[in-house]
């Protein structure tokens, strides 16, 4: 690494305080740029797929209930431990797990997005809902009809049709698709899977070559 | 009846300058802001126009904190001296030809006494605080407005002499309306003494050692809570416009301009000041702090001799040319 000192500065320029001037033009000249305040509740910000929100567990069309077969695999992979699961099976051979309780303490829950990677039937999603704010701490415990509920509400805030939604996280990134059970085949788009996905400063990046490139075609 | 009249221009005076200071804080946020890339107060009123209101109500209505430990009387007088101390020196600044309250002939050196028993408010506030951030604050207080007051007041000799009065009508009166005519280039070197010093007394950034807000928890103001410590923050903003009244009044001529204003005289002493006070802003939001003892150092080392020089200076080209 190269060490750079700044140059000496001359006579004049200790007597005419050179840097204060300096940084007093570059306040000045700040003062004229637009300000980068979002004023929240009247301007919401634009949630980019693969945002991690409100808990909410996916309604099977075909039975109305969830699609947890209750494999535990999200309870145990939840570092802050907020999942708690509670199943029985039936003692008819070939019948499926029932879940008695499934619960989110969504207060604990620290958003990594593990439990929905790791779900083989993609029954769990962190929806994009971000305002759930709450006075009290009970509606907080996301028992299992709530977190049905929490899927009803954000579907009928979607735009996109319930069939074709998929959630980024639904397929873990950088596992070819062999290593993945079947429900989580799901096709996401290209900066989301495998290699190609994208994220942070170069997907921004990305977004600026493209909209520069779309104002120079149009 | 003359009292009576006298007691209606008070009060007029009071009420425009208790709005300059309300609004001076709102300026300075939505100026600070803007330079930090941010918008500054917007949810209040119309681009949050009613902000200090919003301010002065909820201080005034605060609960009134008295330290148990402190000492009572005083801790109570302290911001009453400060923001006193600061109005009286209101009295006797010319806004415009025959627009002054008391038209003494020590003008200037009054404002320069009062400005010196503020900072007994802030001294006194800190010591009867019994907290040793409030004690460090006041302590600071003490030791700045030693140096720096000496400074000031050297660096005034020099437009005193040369206007030959301490009168402050007087002083504006003989630097003219001509542009040249202006104290500011003649007493160039008086103005960056007197600019420095300024800042050093009304305790604003980069000299605001006394409330600190980073190692200090806010100095001297450190106990102090709801309408009190609102009684310091008028207090330091009067000081700010008394201290930018006096530049404007030595320095750049007073309330004359270009052209006369029929309806308004005072105009132009009114912009003059909202350019200081735009400056102050700006310097806030640009510099960070001095260090304690290099704070001592521009006092004593620099600014005392080169105020020192420029009377000595002063003194000569006017026997030689007077």
């Amino acid at each position: 690494m190269q060490i750079q000192y700044k140059p000496p500065r001359g006579l004049l320029a200790t007597l005419f305080q050179a840097e204060i001037v300096q940084g007093m033009a570059l306040t000045l000249k700040r003062l004229f740029s637009k300000p980068i305040t979002r004023q929240y509740p009247d301007e919401k910000p634009d949630i980019r797929v693969g945002f991690r929100g409100q808990h909410a567990l996916v309604r099977d069309p075909e039975t109305g209930d969830t699609k947890c077969i209750g494999c535990m695999r999200c309870a145990i992979s939840c570092p802050s431990r907020c999942i708690r699961i509670r199943s029985h099976k039936d003692k008819e051979p070939g019948s499926r797990r029932v879940i008695d309780c499934y619960r989110i303490e969504a207060l604990r829950c620290v958003y990594c997005g593990f439990c929905e990677e790791v779900c083989p039937v993609n029954a769990l999603v962190l929806t994009e809902v971000f305002e759930y704010s709450s006075y009290d701490r009970p509606s907080l415990y996301f028992t299992k009809e709530q977190l049905l509920g929490n899927w009803d509400r954000f579907v009928a805030q979607l735009k996109v049709p319930v069939d074709e939604y998929v959630n980024p996280y639904w397929r873990p990134r950088g596992v070819s698709e062999a290593g993945l059970p079947a429900g989580k085949r799901k096709k996401v788009s290209p900066e989301w899977s495998g290699e190609q996905q994208v994220v942070g400063r170069k997907w921004r990046q990305q977004q600026s070559r493209r909209n520069t490139s779309e104002q120079e075609g149009s | 009846m003359n009292i009576i009249w006298m007691l209606v221009w008070i009060i007029v005076l009071f009420c425009v300058v208790m709005l300059h200071v309300a609004y001076a804080t709102y300026f300075e946020r939505k100026i600070i802001g803007r330079m930090q890339v941010r918008i500054g107060p917007m949810r209040v009123g119309w681009y949050g126009l009613l902000q200090p209101i919003a301010d002065g109500v909820k201080s005034f209505f605060k609960e009134d904190i008295v330290p148990e430990r402190a000492d009572k009387s005083v801790f109570l007088a302290a911001p009453i001296i400060c923001l006193v101390a600061m109005m009286t020196s209101l009295a006797v600044l010319p806004f415009a030809k025959g627009w002054v309250l008391a038209d003494i002939d020590i003008g200037l050196l009054f404002v320069f006494a009062m400005s010196a028993l503020a900072s007994y408010g802030v001294v006194l506030a800190g010591w009867s605080s019994n907290s040793k951030y409030s004690f460090l604050g006041g302590l600071r207080s003490m030791a700045q407005v030693i140096s720096y007051e000496i400074a000031m007041g050297m660096s005034l000799v020099g437009v005193m002499l040369m206007a030959g009065s301490l009168n402050l009508s007087e002083i504006v009166e003989a630097q003219g309306d001509s542009f040249l005519g202006m104290y500011l280039m003649p007493q160039c070197i008086g103005f960056f003494v007197f600019f420095i010093s300024m800042l050093a007394e009304t305790n604003r950034v980069p000299f605001d050692l006394p409330e600190a807000e980073t190692e200090l928890v806010s100095g001297y103001s450190t106990e102090y809570s709801g309408m009190r410590y609102a009684i310091f923050f008028m207090a330091e903003y009067i000081g700010m416009m008394v201290m930018a009244s006096i530049g404007t009044i030595c320095f750049l001529g007073g309330w004359n301009g270009p052209f006369p204003v029929p309806f308004f005289p005072p105009l132009w002493f009114v912009l003059k000041v909202y350019l200081f006070m735009f400056i102050f802003i700006w310097i806030r939001a640009t510099l960070p702090r001095y260090r304690y003892d290099q704070l001592m150092g521009l006092g004593w080392k620099l600014l005392i001799p080169v105020a020192l020089a420029n009377i000595v200076l002063t003194a000569c080209v006017k026997a030689v040319i007077g």
